[in-house]
């Protein structure tokens, strides 16, 4: 059922992603880094933030008159750091909810991977008191639409006797107190508990990116500024709690529960909030996804090089004192907690190697269900039967372009990631006569499943990255098919043929 | 070609994201409507007074427990009314706070009226009885989008409109 589900989202994003592709270069693809683009979208919010600091007062009076000092008097770099501030904070809206969606469709959010997940949770939540509280220190009349019905909802938490509603009603009940508060939360407060938050959020992950290449910075940048200039942000009229607003330029982003509290009621918006919140934080355990055993260590194998700490995704190995006697003074040690069983650390073991003959093939570290004997066997199994000529093509278990190789009548060898791979087999299958070529299909270039095992790949085969592939393999016998960004499956077969057509003498 | 298609990409981000920022408008109040505020925290009169224990009584007591005073903290709840001519705005029996029952009760109200002259009547009951122990009268004009903030004084006891 939930599988249903990923593969209909996957589907749409799939649509999503089309039009992109046409306009970046996969690896520049912003679908690819939206995590980092939120990332880059709240630094524009706090740099244009830093600036209307200096010039906001916190008083009644002194708020509304000081923001329009900024937007009218000082529009050249006031208004579109205004401006900037609040279409970076719209913006940073439309990335978390494509992030979440992503995560979500691409089954990036169980097992271990729950971390992430959870803690995106309270990072809404704090992204979202921050713009209502922006909204609120501009005191106009959306300013005093968003205290009043926010009060409506302060009340309906019964810890407060006293009515909060009651202080934005009149002007002489307002007191600076309140915009103290909501000043020094917006400025200082919710600002430290988002950048902890995202710390916490990304704390498990190796090399979590958090910067989106320089070209998509200088282009969302480029393209806020344009925006901010064109149609620069503006309050509405100075509030004045004598008088209701009328007709208000909500800002959707933010306020799109708003209506909602007078169409149903300051209850039923908790109902709705609390219970969509709880819903995204018991996602990753319902229903339960079976978990597959993690990366095993057999010391009798490990030399301590430390290549598979390097290249986990996701901080799941770590090196410890060594305590099998033998001269090595580190072993690997895998936390079955945070390990996804992808594969990526067998790839990068230097004892992961084919060419052993004598005893099992056992490597310092193994996944049990796909081991490196298993992926062993599968190649001789593979190359056996003779066409010619021969291609083996090793794709990882995600992707769908596996699927139409395998339908159009081609032996596939299947791993769990493509980092999974460790060169010496491509080495193996080509020089002791297996194949004569090798075919390496996985997902989405920039977009793999375990976040690295493409790269990791493509950098071992071009001997940057140990282990690396030997340099008596003739790279132009391994071709690289990551799937194409709108999942055209079709394609495989093609690129499989003219892959086999190019080793034709 | 690749270019043009990335400034699209970005102008089409950029325009979407101007314009949910501000687009569609958000009617909050019809221009003929006006507003009732009606708001005040207001602690009900004791359900019972204070009483002289008897001697008896205080004998009984654990020594560190003997006042001469029996103050039972329970408060009557609050009814509050609001009125336009014969219209009934707003009608309810506010319950005191507190595990005791011995807080404040409080009311807030938003209420939509038509813009208008109207007849305001409010009245407040906090001692259990029939009758309102404080009321006020007053016509009012409200304009449109007008906001009225009827309160409670607790000092002067009396209800405030304006
Ligand atoms: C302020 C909001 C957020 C920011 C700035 C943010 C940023 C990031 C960043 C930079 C990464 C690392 C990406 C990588 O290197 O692979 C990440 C990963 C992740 N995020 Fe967020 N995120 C936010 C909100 C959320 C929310 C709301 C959710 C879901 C409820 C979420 C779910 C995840 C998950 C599951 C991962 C881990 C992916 C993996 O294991 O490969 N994030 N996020
Ligand atoms: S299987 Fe993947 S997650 Fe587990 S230890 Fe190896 S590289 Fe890390
Ligand atoms: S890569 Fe292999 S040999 Fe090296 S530390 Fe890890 S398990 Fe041991």
């Amino acid at each position: 059922m939930i599988a249903k589900v990923h593969r209909l989202g996957r589907t749409l994003f799939g649509a999503l992603r089309v039009p992109m592709a046409r306009a970046f270069a996969s690896a520049e693809n912003p679908l690819n880094h939206i995590g980092a683009l939120t990332v880059f979208f709240l630094w524009i919010v706090l740099v244009s933030g830093i600036w209307l600091l200096l010039f906001f007062r916190t008083s009644v009076s002194g708020a509304f008159e000081s923001v329009e000092y900024l937007t009218r008097e000082q529009w050249y770099l006031g208004g579109i750091m205004r401006s900037l501030h609040r279409y970076a904070s719209d913006a940073a809206i439309v990335t978390i909810f494509l992030h979440m969606v992503k995560e979500f469709v691409f089954n990036r959010y169980r097992g271990p991977r729950w971390y992430s997940w959870v803690t995106g949770v309270p990072l809404v939540w704090i992204v979202f008191i921050l713009g209502i509280t922006g909204y609120w220190l501009v005191w106009d009349e959306l300013a005093q639409y968003v205290a009043i019905n926010s009060a409506e909802l302060i009340d309906r938490i019964p810890i407060f006797t006293d009515s909060m509603a009651g202080n934005f009603l009149s002007d002489e009940l307002l007191s600076d107190r309140f915009f103290t508060l909501m000043a020094f939360l917006h400025l200082i407060g919710l600002p430290i508990f988002i950048v902890f938050g995202i710390w916490m959020h990304i704390f498990r992950l190796t090399g979590p990116r958090i910067n989106p290449p320089r070209r998509m910075m200088a282009g969302t940048l480029l393209a806020m500024l344009i925006l901010s200039a064109v149609y620069p942000a503006a309050s509405h009229e100075q509030a004045n709690l004598a008088m209701a607003p009328e007709v208000l330029r909500l800002d959707w982003f933010y306020l799109h529960v708003y209506p909602l509290i007078r169409i149903w009621s300051p209850g039923w918006v908790w109902v709705l909030l609390v219970g969509v919140s709880s819903i995204i934080v018991i996602m990753p355990w319902a229903p339960r996804q079976k978990k597959e055993p993690p990366a095993l260590v057999t010391l009798d194998y490990c030399n301590g090089c430390e290549r598979c700490v390097d290249d986990c995704p996701f901080g799941a190995v770590e090196m410890v004192a060594r305590t099998d006697g033998t001269n090595y003074s580190h072993q690997a040690s895998v936390d079955p907690d945070l390990c996804v069983s992808c594969g990526i650390c067998v790839g990068a073991c230097p004892t992961a190697t084919p060419f052993r003959s004598q005893g099992a093939l056992l490597p310092g570290i193994d996944l049990p269900d796909r081991s490196a004997a298993k992926l062993r066997d599968d190649i001789i199994a593979a190359g056996a039967e003779k066409s010619s000529p021969h291609v083996i093509v090793f794709g990882c278990r995600d992707d769908a372009q596996l699927k139409a190789i395998e339908k159009a009548g081609h032996r596939v060898v299947q791993v769990n990631c493509m980092g999974q791979l460790p060169p010496s087999y491509i080495d193996f299958a080509l020089s002791r006569g297996h194949a004569d070529g090798v075919m390496l299909l996985g997902c989405q270039d920039g977009d793999c499943s375990y976040r690295f095992g493409a790269e990791w790949t493509e950098q071992r085969i071009a001997r940057q990255r140990d282990p690396m592939l030997r340099g008596r393999v003739d790279v132009s016998r391994v071709a690289l098919g990551w799937q194409a960004p709108w999942a055209d499956n079709a394609n495989a077969v093609q690129k499989f043929d003219a892959f086999v057509e190019s080793l034709k003498p | 070609m690749k270019r043009v298609a990335e400034i699209a990409m970005y102008t089409a981000f950029a325009a979407f994201v101007g314009l949910l920022s501000v687009w569609p408008p958000y009617t909050n109040l019809d221009d003929d409507r006006a507003i009732i505020s009606l708001v005040f925290s207001h602690a009900g009169k004791r359900v019972s007074e204070c009483r002289q224990l008897t001697q008896e009584e205080l004998n009984e007591l654990p020594p560190n427990m003997r006042t001469m005073n029996d103050c039972p903290r329970e408060r009557h709840p609050v009814r509050v009314e609001l009125r336009s001519g014969t219209e009934i705005l707003y009608e309810a029996t506010l319950l005191p706070s507190g595990i005791w029952a011995d807080g404040k009760a409080s009311i807030y109200r938003r209420i939509e009226v038509p813009s208008g002259t109207h007849k305001l009547f409010v009245g407040m009951n906090d001692s259990g009885g029939a009758d309102f122990d404080y009321e006020k009268s007053l016509t009012m004009d409200l304009a449109p989008r007008r906001n009225l903030l009827v309160q409670f004084d607790g000092q002067t006891s009396e209800f405030l409109i304006r």
